[in-house]
């Protein structure tokens, strides 16, 4: 493969060489767009945090009260502890879902894809405290454990809820973006290994997985670094050992209104959210994502990339000697199945929260019991004759359609010219897009009310549409270039040589071809706008309410199943959505 | 006014967009309004939102509308509000025209000189508690700090004070704190012997290691008010300090829980004017209007927040004034959260607190 790629590298020198304006171009408009609403309003805001608070002159004094004491180190190692474990589990759950799911045939595959993105489509609000029913000394399991005779379990304020909830919040993401890249894996050359010789384990090791591994960085970048912003699960659902550091800049914003030190402390952040990027990047080739590998590969990291060969090889034989016992225990049928059922465990997992969700919709009772007392409509009056829930959830679905088109779009064209560019300014870009996703939310919230204040977008939904984009761009990015990362670009050539021009070649050849990833994309994106609370409740001003907003000011006083019923209502219109876009699809083919 | 201007533009040119027309099909004609109109017509008001906004539209907004012909538009705001309110001023955008806002809110823009004059003195709202008006701000509502507890696991021997809180022995089952060393330290040098009324300044030493006793027996750090309000409802646990509103709300809800009011700490929260406001002379007459005893008494009957008008409780039920925090048995066996202090010491002790808790 890496040859092959490597041939098509060579061939692909003359052809840049002849387009003068280089395809780096296509990413100016991402550029601009992140240099406006991203940098100048982020920047402005982290220069505080080198002002004294009375004189403005120059000081160090912020930094200085971060290194005093040990505890915003400690905090900062927890936060990246869970943010690891989360990523890790995200992977190791979701890769062998992902595989399952990419050899499903086509219309099966979109049934169950349905499946894994239900957590999508509840409010991670609403999944928090479903989890805390479910877990809980009183919750769910625990009701079946006492019922049964069992001790009760600590299930709840301890790591294993925490795990339990961002695991859960982050899984779809990963098997979503690793998918995308399995679908497009050639299953023939597994076949070739295997008729060249390879025994099975070899060949899934050192041909599928390798070939995989695009997805699998991604995912596993993308599930870090989002759950290094993560404040509400941890608050809900674990210990005092599980604080993470977005919680105590948003106390310093909000609480102490101490700018200086929150800008201090998320300067230090993503100094170590940055120093973590360069180095998976290079243990796991970070830029690969954007096509790069292959010639370094070969080049001058070939020591790295021998070690991981070892390592896969190492695998495969720990994976031979650990299936042929596992094999003979459980017999060939049993073994067919293993795969099947580990993957529907992990969707009943998913769907958990769902099911106590809908029927709590459902109650009589004003609290969130489980099971509840009695059944009515009486949370779905409260909500459908309340004007501002019905216009918040239309203005979050309007929001959220736009940052997706928004979003994929500008993503889309700098992920292809970043995989088609050899410029050496490609590493930087790469980085400037993800930064959106390292920056803590608050931080860009705070940054962008004083731009929009300046031109006039304070409490309009083109300022919600705005900030959203720039959050839903690393994701939709990410996704794009993991995709694009395996396109053939010879194909491309092909049509060229047919005599396609370049934007005929692009809509017709490239963009179904990598539609996978764009699917991904926006997907990614209008999640992200549709779950957003931050920047919403900053650009909003409380005026223009989204439904993360309003489900948040609903709750200060206690949970009441109106948060549920929103759930269902929401989730039942994104059905309908999906099963029409579906039925539209169906006719073309 | 020009920012007015531009914003209805931005506002006109989206609606002209498809997404903005499926919206105006939809919206309130209230919604759509631009919160930033004319002067003195119309105000907009920033509340918490959720349950409170129809409690203050009933006993405050549309008394005002009525009596003066000023409209009131309600916004949802943050708990700790002041973030925006700062970003307001500095940017002149004045999306709110008032806001609720908390002790430490108002000291904190105080301190920050971001926060309007109201011109008006105790004499001009007789009835009102000392601690509720300032040059800057006055109170209308008193929340308070409180141990609340299960009548299902505590039948007959309740826990009626801190010290009952800390003691494990007599008083088995599961606890939870506030994961904040505001109320937290003094509950615990409560907790440890000392009396209500030499608190403060705190003795911060004795106040930590009282609580290092506790810490094993805690089994939740609490974060948010809907979470404490959930901890205790579904028997998470069994003890805890919370907002007396939050566990008012379990209570009316059925569940077997009750307050105990003996050593409570309370606080005030009230209305504060962005600086610099156009519309500040209309909001200063919304605030005023808002200290009248008759529209306290009013706004009791929906949420559990006591009134600052003393004279509030000539009108309000007896089994209601009970549940409130400024009635006269409960005031007088709680005592205020002290601003100063914190307002001096809070961030120490924040980071002290952190340190603290990661053990």
């Amino acid at each position: 493969m890496s040859a092959a790629t490597l041939h098509h590298d060579g061939a692909f020198a003359a052809a840049r060489r002849r387009l003068r304006f280089g395809p780096l171009w296509l990413a100016a408009p991402g550029l601009a767009f992140l240099a406006v609403f991203f940098l100048f309003p982020v920047l402005r805001l982290l220069g505080l945090s080198v002002q004294d608070l009375e004189t403005s002159a120059w000081t160090g004094d912020h930094y200085a009260r971060i290194v005093a004491t040990d505890v915003y180190f400690r905090v900062l190692m927890s936060t990246f502890r869970i943010a690891g474990l989360t990523a890790l589990l995200s992977l190791l759950f979701g890769y062998p879902l992902a595989y399952w799911l990419a050899q499903l045939p086509e219309r099966q595959r979109g049934l169950a894809i349905l499946a894994v993105m239900v957590p999508f489509w509840t409010s991670y609000l609403v999944k928090t405290f479903a989890w805390m029913v479910i877990l809980g000394r009183t919750g769910v399991i625990n009701q079946i454990l006492s019922g049964t005779g069992m001790p009760t379990l600590p299930l709840l304020h301890n790591e294993f809820g925490v795990m339990a909830g961002m695991v859960h919040a982050m899984l779809p993401l990963a098997v979503l973006t690793m998918l995308p890249v399995m679908t497009t894996i050639d299953r023939r050359l597994v076949q070739a290994a295997e008729t060249l010789g390879a025994p099975p384990a070899n060949a899934f090791w050192l041909v599928y997985f390798q070939l995989s591994l695009p997805g699998v960085a991604a995912a596993g970048l993308l599930t870090f670094i989002s759950s290094l912003g993560f404040f509400i699960v941890p608050a809900l659902l674990g210990g005092p050992q599980q604080t993470m550091l977005a919680q105590l800049i948003i106390t310093q914003i909000q609480e102490m209104l101490n700018w200086a030190f929150a800008g201090a402390l998320a300067t230090f952040m993503l100094v170590a959210a940055m120093v973590t990027c360069w180095v998976y990047d290079r243990l796991f080739g970070l830029s690969s994502l954007s096509g790069e590998t292959s010639g370094r590969a070969g080049g001058g990291q070939g020591h790295l990339r021998n070690a991981g060969m070892k390592t896969l090889s190492a695998l495969a034989k720990a994976s031979a000697a650990l299936g042929g016992p596992v094999g003979r225990l459980l017999g060939p049928k049993m073994m067919d199945r293993l795969l099947p059922l580990y993957s529907a465990l992990v969707i009943v997992f998913l769907v958990a929260p769902a099911l106590v969700v809908v029927p709590i919709a459902f109650t009589t009772s004003p609290f969130l019991d489980f099971p509840p007392p009695g059944y009515g409509l009486e949370w779905f009056r409260v909500y459908f004759n309340s004007d501002l829930w019905v216009s918040a959830t239309v203005r979050s679905f309007a929001v959220a359609f736009a940052t997706a088109i928004l979003a994929t779009l500008v993503a889309g064209l700098a992920a292809l010219a970043l995989a088609r560019s050899s410029s050496r300014w490609r590493g930087a870009i790469f980085a400037f897009f993800l930064a959106p996703m390292i920056v803590p939310r608050i931080v860009i919230a705070v940054g962008l009310f004083y731009l929009f204040a300046q031109i006039g977008l304070v409490a309009t939904d083109l300022g919600l549409i705005i900030g959203h984009t720039v959050l839903a761009l690393p994701f939709a990015f990410v996704a794009i270039s993991a995709v694009v990362k395996g396109h053939d670009w010879r194909l491309d050539q092909a049509a060229a040589t047919l005599g396609a021009n370049r934007f005929r070649t692009l809509m017709l050849v490239t963009v179904p071809l990598i539609r996978g990833g764009l699917v991904a994309a926006f997907l990614f994106a209008f999640i992200t706008s549709f779950d957003e609370l931050t920047v919403a409740i900053f650009v909003s001003g409380g005026v223009k309410t989204t439904l993360p907003k309003q489900m948040w000011d609903d709750m200060i006083l206690q949970l009441n199943p109106t948060l549920a019923a929103v759930s269902v209502v929401v989730f039942a219109i994104v059905m309908a959505l999906l099963l029409i876009a579906e039925w539209l699809r169906r006719p073309a083919r | 006014m020009r920012k007015t201007s531009g914003f209805s533009m931005d506002r006109r040119s989206l609606m002209k967009g498809a997404a903005g027309v499926a919206l105006g099909a939809t919206l309130p004609a209230g919604l759509l309004r631009p919160a930033v109109a004319a002067a003195a017509t119309q105000i907009t008001v920033a509340d918490p939102g959720g349950p409170y906004s129809p409690a203050f539209r009933k006993s405050f907004y549309d008394p005002f509308e009525k009596a003066t012909g000023i409209k009131v538009v309600n916004v949802a705001r943050e708990a700790e509000p002041t973030a925006q309110f700062k970003a307001i001023v500095e940017t002149k955008s004045y999306t709110w025209d008032v806001c609720t806002l908390t002790l430490s809110a108002r000291d904190i823009l105080m301190k920050q000189n971001l926060l309007e004059p109201l011109n008006f003195t105790a004499a001009d709202a007789p009835g009102l508690m000392p601690d509720s008006l300032t040059s800057h701000w006055m109170g209308t509502d008193v929340y308070s700090t409180i141990l609340g507890y299960r009548t299902d696991k505590f039948a007959a021997n309740a826990p009626q004070s801190w010290a009952d809180f800390w003691n494990v022995e007599k008083f088995p089952g599961r606890r939870s704190l506030r994961k904040n060393p505001i109320d937290t330290l003094e509950q615990a040098l409560l907790a440890d012997g000392v009396p209500l009324d030499q608190l403060y300044p705190l003795d911060v030493d004795r106040a930590f290691k009282a609580l290092d006793r506790i810490k094993p027996h805690i089994a939740v750090w609490w974060t948010g008010g809907a979470q404490s309000s959930q901890l205790i409802q579904s028997g998470e646990v069994d003890m805890i300090a919370l907002w007396n509103a939050r566990a008012q709300a379990v209570i009316d809800g059925g569940a077997p829980v009750k307050i105990g009011w003996n050593q409570g700490l309370y606080s005030i929260e009230g209305w504060g004017i962005p600086r610099g406001n156009p519309r500040a002379d209309a909001a200063r007459q919304f605030i005023k209007f808002c200290a009248d005893p008759a529209r306290q008494a009013a706004f009791t009957e929906v949420l559990a927040y006591g009134p600052t008008n003393l004279d509030a409780y000539k009108s309000i039920p007896k089994e209601r004034a009970q549940a409130l925090p400024t009635y006269e048995e409960n005031l007088k066996v709680m005592t205020i959260a002290k601003e100063d202090w914190w307002g001096a010491n809070r961030s120490k002790m924040n980071e002290r607190f952190n340190a603290w808790i990661l053990g």
